[in-house]
């Protein structure tokens, strides 16, 4: 009996040693870490965007309707207080918004984001021209978004498509898409090299934190009529319908996309 | 405690588990002697490696065989002792890419279907909104549809059991196909959807110039220019491009062929959104050399005619899709190509003839061997 009473309290003790063991192990090595969620939104005038209504007036005078966007944004990066950056690429670098698809209007990132205070975050909207590769989406629907070889090739960065009321009350279509840009030469052939249009935004008011085992939820808000006024006016008039072939009109697009989103925290 | 009695329950709670235990050894034993042999799908390159394939109707071999049985025996439509019969392969014809060359189908009382039958072609790829208007969700539930349809089989399902039941080779290989002689339409639907996903059209020149084996004349590529351009023809936003080799975006587009809208078997009856009143799929343009006549209605019998139409026909509504920015009354009605370019356009859609397709054998009537 006194034999069995040893050999319980030896047990008991090495079980006490193997846990505490165990708890200074996950103390010391635990790495401390969290998640970021992000969604996307998309507001016309400070209201989410209604679609197929033509109630929307540009900076330029244009009445429009709001049919759909579909974007890349890649190469995320988040600005630690601390001054260190934190990238976004560990499962991907990149995410695919379509307002048709409601699974993609939220980002749940793969990465271990390391816990602490973060002063803001920027990314880039499209593809870096390194990054931006023909053939590199198969699956659909981000394969439908390729932009044709002859333009450059990879793939658009945006289609934003609604229709706009012309001065004779024509409801005409606008596919304001952005992708890789060109030259022309007096034939009216693309000449490389082509041009990237692609651009980082940065959110200098985006402050969050991130705390262990716990997701942080970031939202970015597309603000579409930005698109249209700041800092240049577009007139779908001036434009046209379809702009992929028209370089200055798509540098006015690149210019403008500098305060197209904003940026909210929604920890509720 | 009675030891005797703790024993007894013990023995019992053994005998329950060695019951239980020799009961799902059964069970598993019979999963196990129904072995079908999967068939392993090959994605052709640059094609998406994304499939629609449902968990609970994988690939097999057997399942394939039968199916393709199935889909060529005109006993499918219960009424071949009357004079009936009809297969799936009586509208679906492999010289025609799994097309109807006469447009619209005609079903077993000589009735007509409300639009053209379309081609079976890459259908695995195939997101689920499967029709001119995207409403069926699978090819299996394709399959449960047609046989009472009246435009098409205008038949029964005990009837096609009864006729499928009555032939001697098909117990055995649906007992082959999913491990018991029994035959329901569910297993006939997804016997014949599972050969329809082996239907795989990825040989025309599009794909060996793609594949590095071929090359374009100078009119094919003039014409692949065309054809991705807004400039141009503007047509690989809705029909794809080499980057998305499946030649569609399997969405809906009103392409501003109409004034007036019927809106029974529109994109719009199945979504109600406005923005869908008279737009239907946009078909993929592989083959499109023999999948004639061309829209919803078959209302072109020419890739002329098509061509003339996205040139200069286009007509204006408020509903038309806004990629078709083209329609710009009062400047124009179209792309307006001139004669070379289109010339050159129809050298490029004729690229995407797959005649390996409409030849291969694992495709064609089993019974004409």
């Amino acid at each position: 009996m006194i034999t069995m009473k040893i050999k319980i309290s030896l047990f008991v003790l090495a079980a006490l040693m193997l846990v505490s063991c165990k708890k200074k192990d996950e103390t010391d090595t635990s790495p401390k870490t969290g998640k970021i969620s992000i969604s996307f939104e998309h507001f016309i005038s400070n209201q989410p965007a209604i679609v197929n209504d033509y109630i929307y007036t540009n900076a330029a005078g244009n009445v429009y309707s709001f049919f759909l966007v579909r974007y890349f944004i890649s190469d995320v990066e988040l600005y630690k207080s601390d001054g260190s950056v934190v990238k976004i690429d560990k499962w991907t670098d990149h995410f695919y918004v379509d307002t048709d698809i409601p699974h993609t209007l939220e980002w749940n990132v793969f990465d271990e984001i390391s816990i602490g205070n973060f002063d803001s975050l920027s990314f880039r909207f499209g593809f870096s021209d390194t990054k931006n590769q023909s053939f590199m989406f198969v699956n659909q629907p981000e394969s439908n978004m390729v932009w044709p070889e002859e333009l450059g090739g990879g793939y658009h960065y945006l289609q934003l498509e609604g229709k706009w009321i012309d001065p004779n009350g024509i409801k005409i279509g606008y596919a304001f898409h952005l992708g890789r840009g060109q030259h022309y030469d007096g034939s009216g052939n693309p000449v490389p090299p082509f041009i990237d249009n692609s651009f980082r935004v940065s959110l200098p008011n985006s402050a969050f934190s991130v705390e262990t085992d716990k997701t942080t939820k970031l939202t970015l808000r597309m603000n579409i009529e930005n698109w249209f006024e700041e800092p240049h006016l577009y007139d779908h008039n001036q434009w046209g319908g379809d702009i992929m072939q028209q370089q200055p009109a798509m540098l006015l697009a690149k210019e403008n996309g500098w305060n197209v989103f904003s940026f909210n925290l929604n920890n509720n | 405690m009675n030891i005797s009695f703790v024993k007894s329950k013990i023995g019992l709670v053994l005998a329950f588990i060695f019951l239980f235990t020799s009961c799902k050894k059964k069970e598993e034993e019979d999963i196990e002697t129904h072995n079908p042999t999967p068939y392993s799908l090959e994605i052709p390159h640059g094609f998406p490696t994304n499939v629609n394939i449902p968990d609970d109707n994988p690939l097999t071999v057997e399942g394939i065989k039968l199916g393709r049985y199935l889909f060529y025996d005109d006993r499918m439509s219960g009424k071949a002792d009357q004079g009936m019969g009809m297969s799936c392969s009586s509208c679906h014809q492999q010289a025609y890419a799994f097309d109807n060359p006469a447009g619209q189908g005609t079903g077993t009382t000589s009735l007509k279907t409300k639009n053209t039958v379309l081609p079976h072609i890459n259908l695995v790829w195939n997101p689920g909104t499967y029709g001119w208007n995207g409403s069926v969700a699978s090819i299996e539930e394709d399959v449960l549809l047609v046989i009472p349809d009246p435009t098409e089989f205008a038949s029964t399902w005990p009837d096609v059991i009864a006729a499928i039941s009555a032939e001697a080779m098909y117990p055995p290989m649906f007992e082959a196909a999913f491990g018991s002689k029994e035959i329901t339409p569910e297993r006939i639907a997804k016997a014949i959807a599972q050969f329809m996903r082996t239907m795989v059209s990825q040989d025309s020149k599009f794909d060996r110039v793609l594949r590095g084996d071929d090359n374009f004349t100078e009119s094919e590529r003039r014409g692949l220019v065309l054809f991705t351009t807004e400039e141009g023809a503007d047509c690989f936003h809705c029909h794809g491009a080499p980057g998305n080799p499946l030649m569609t975006t399997h969405l809906f587009y009103n392409n501003a062929k109409d004034t007036i809208f019927d809106t029974s078997s529109d994109r719009y009856s199945v979504t109600n959104n406005p923005r869908d009143i008279g737009a239907y799929k946009a078909t993929t343009l592989r083959n499109i050399e023999l999948t004639g006549p061309y829209m919803h209605d078959g209302r072109f019998q020419t890739l002329d005619e098509v061509i003339n139409f996205y040139s200069e026909g286009l007509l204006y509504s408020e509903y038309a899709h806004q990629l078709m920015h083209k329609v710009f009354p009062p400047y124009g009605n179209g792309a307006m190509l001139n004669p070379q370019e289109k010339a050159d356009l129809k050298a490029f859609l004729l690229t995407l003839t797959d005649t390996v397709f409409i030849n291969n054998p694992e495709l064609s009537d089993p019974f004409q061997k």
